[in-house]
């Protein structure tokens, strides 16, 4: 029997030891707070598709108004439906590329505007002035006939 | 702490290197660092007592925390109060955990009060001139279990709302102003959706920053005049300064550090075995549910209202009982003017008879309030009475158990 009878290494054993059991009730302590923390699991999934809140005629005669609907739910975005002057119908991801505001349509100037740091885009999405880095996220639409003669707007996402 | 302990430990050794130099000379820690090395703990054998404060502060550090954790899930309105709630505990990851230990901290956060306030009586803390870290003390009090009424009803659930009806309007008992307190309490007539909103307004903002408030006076009313010794300890060691004493920092905190540590294994134990109930929700037009009963810490004021009859000397029931509580709260606050023999070390023996009395129905009335007792309110009085008689009488014929021999 040699044991040691240095009092030392089985200090800084013990030492170690506590530091060890000090840490481990940290994290005992900090994960469950980090995990309450974290966001919880959304309970409704993405929609792949929507089915916009007007018909195509009903669009056109807001805008003879001279009213712009306002963009609509799509998958928790807001989506922007326009239509050109030639009758086609484009969407977008109404959320601004530059820091996430929402755009709107301005038929006026032939354009879509950021209002809150002057961003314009041109009627494909594309940047034209302004701060935004890179064009809006574009949908795809699809146009259905109802019953009643009208034609509904489907948009989905691209791919 | 059986050991005896060194009359003058050592003070910590505070690490000076530059970083330090650097922060001193901005900050000020060199005096910090001198306040936390004069601070010393007194060491007798009731110094377990000194515990106490520390371990509700700590409670109370768990409650801000739990309690800013849940705000972040919870929504005050009757719509969704339960449903967010129901959400915390089954949706939220550890929601379970975190409201669950809110709820037993709170628990063993009021318990903690009763114990600290009765030990600091059992100490005559609150002579000269301690009078108003006692009366600071009592206010905290008050607030807490005005923090546990409160938080009782944001659930939202059945119980919550009939604890909450029910309270409301034994507060609506007091005379003459009873009627206006109900309609500010309730903010209108009912229990509604004002109401939660009230409740939690006074619960996450008005409450906690009233207590930090009076916490702060408490806090520097006990580093002004230091830990009081009691008398009889003074009295055998020849003198308040040659009680032995420990350093606050770090030998009398690392030991409140371990009840601490105590504390939070407890709450976690507790919090996974009996995860606290969320009920039914509310409904206003629905019967009381069964059993229906306050928290233990109220129990001993429910049951006196149950057992009180519904007329007593002209007033209502209701009334009696509020003024009765108001009176007895009312010479606890003033136990530091009634103990007139507190300076000069004298007998209180009227004095603690009555808090005897005191302690004995609060246990009895608790019994009651649970079921386990069946008495009427007259058992009650005499069944406490005759315990702190009995109490009474061993003090008188067993001196050496209880102590006495101190007063040598």
């Amino acid at each position: 029997m040699s044991l040691s009878t240095d009092p030392v290494p089985r200090r800084r054993c013990l030492l170690r030891l506590l530091q060890g059991s000090i840490a481990a009730s940290i994290a005992a302590i900090f994960y469950p707070v980090v995990r309450f923390l974290w966001p919880r699991r959304a309970t409704v999934s993405g929609a792949a598709e929507v089915t916009a809140p007007f018909t195509v005629e009903e669009l056109k005669a807001r805008y003879a108004r001279g009213e712009v609907p306002p963009p609509f739910n799509f998958d928790n975005k807001p989506c922007l439906v326009i239509l050109l002057p030639d009758g086609e119908i484009r969407a977008f991801n109404a959320i601004c590329t530059h820091v996430a505001c929402t755009v709107a349509f301005r038929p006026d100037k032939k354009d879509i505007f950021c209002n809150c740091h002057n961003g314009v885009y041109d009627l494909n999405g594309q940047p034209v002035s302004g701060p935004p880095p890179r064009p809006l996220q574009a949908y795809k639409v699809n146009r259905r006939r109802l019953p009643n003669g009208q034609e509904e707007i489907i948009v989905s996402r691209t791919a | 702490m059986s050991h005896a302990p060194p009359e003058r430990a050592s003070p910590i050794v505070w690490p000076r290197s530059r970083w330090w130099a650097f922060l001193d000379e901005r900050l000020g820690l060199d005096a910090l660092a001198h306040l936390a090395e004069k601070k010393r703990v007194p060491v007798h054998r009731t110094t377990v007592f000194y515990f106490l404060g520390g371990m509700a502060l700590f409670l109370f550090g768990i409650q801000i925390i739990t309690g800013v954790l849940l705000s972040l899930y919870y929504k005050p309105s009757p719509d969704q109060a339960f449903e967010s709630v129901r959400a915390i505990m089954t949706e939220v990851e550890f929601g379970w955990l975190i409201r669950s230990i809110h709820s037993w901290s709170a628990n063993l956060l009021i318990g903690i009060l009763y114990l600290h306030l009765l030990t600091t009586y059992i100490m005559r803390a609150y002579r000269r001139p301690r009078e108003f870290t006692w009366i600071t003390g009592l206010v905290l009090l008050a607030m807490f279990l005005a923090f546990g009424f409160s938080g009782y009803l944001l659930p939202w659930n059945q119980l919550a709302f009939f604890a909450t009806k029910v309270g409301t309007d034994i507060a609506g008992g007091v005379p003459l102003v009873g009627k206006y307190v109900l309609l500010l309490a309730r903010s209108g007539e009912e229990v509604t959706g004002d109401t939660l909103a009230r409740f939690y307004s006074l619960h996450v903002v008005i409450l906690p920053l009233a207590t930090l408030a009076v916490l702060a006076v408490h806090l520097y009313l006990v580093q002004k005049h230091g830990m009081s010794i009691p008398q009889p300890v003074i009295r055998q060691c020849g003198g308040e300064d040659r009680v032995p004493s420990i350093p606050f920092v770090p030998h009398f905190l690392l030991r409140d550090m371990v009840g601490w540590y105590v504390a939070l294994g407890l709450l976690a134990v507790l919090a996974a075995l009996f995860p606290w109930e969320l009920g039914v929700k509310a409904d206003p037009f629905g019967s009381a549910p069964e059993a229906i009963r306050p928290e233990w810490y109220f129990l001993f004021m429910f049951a006196t209202l149950e057992q009180t009859p519904s007329h007593v000397l002209g007033l209502e029931n209701k009334q009696a009982v509020v003024l009765f509580f108001t009176f007895v709260g009312l010479m606890v606050l003033l136990v530091p003017f009634l103990d007139r023999n507190a300076e000069r070390g004298g007998s209180r023996r009227v004095l603690n008879f009555l808090a005897t009395w005191a302690v004995c129905a609060f246990i009895v009335q608790t019994g009651v309030g649970l079921g386990l007792l069946d008495f009427r309110l007259t058992t009650s009085v005499a069944a406490s009475g005759g315990a702190a008689v009995a109490l009474a009488l061993g003090y008188l014929a067993f001196p050496r158990v209880a102590g006495r021999e101190y007063r040598s």
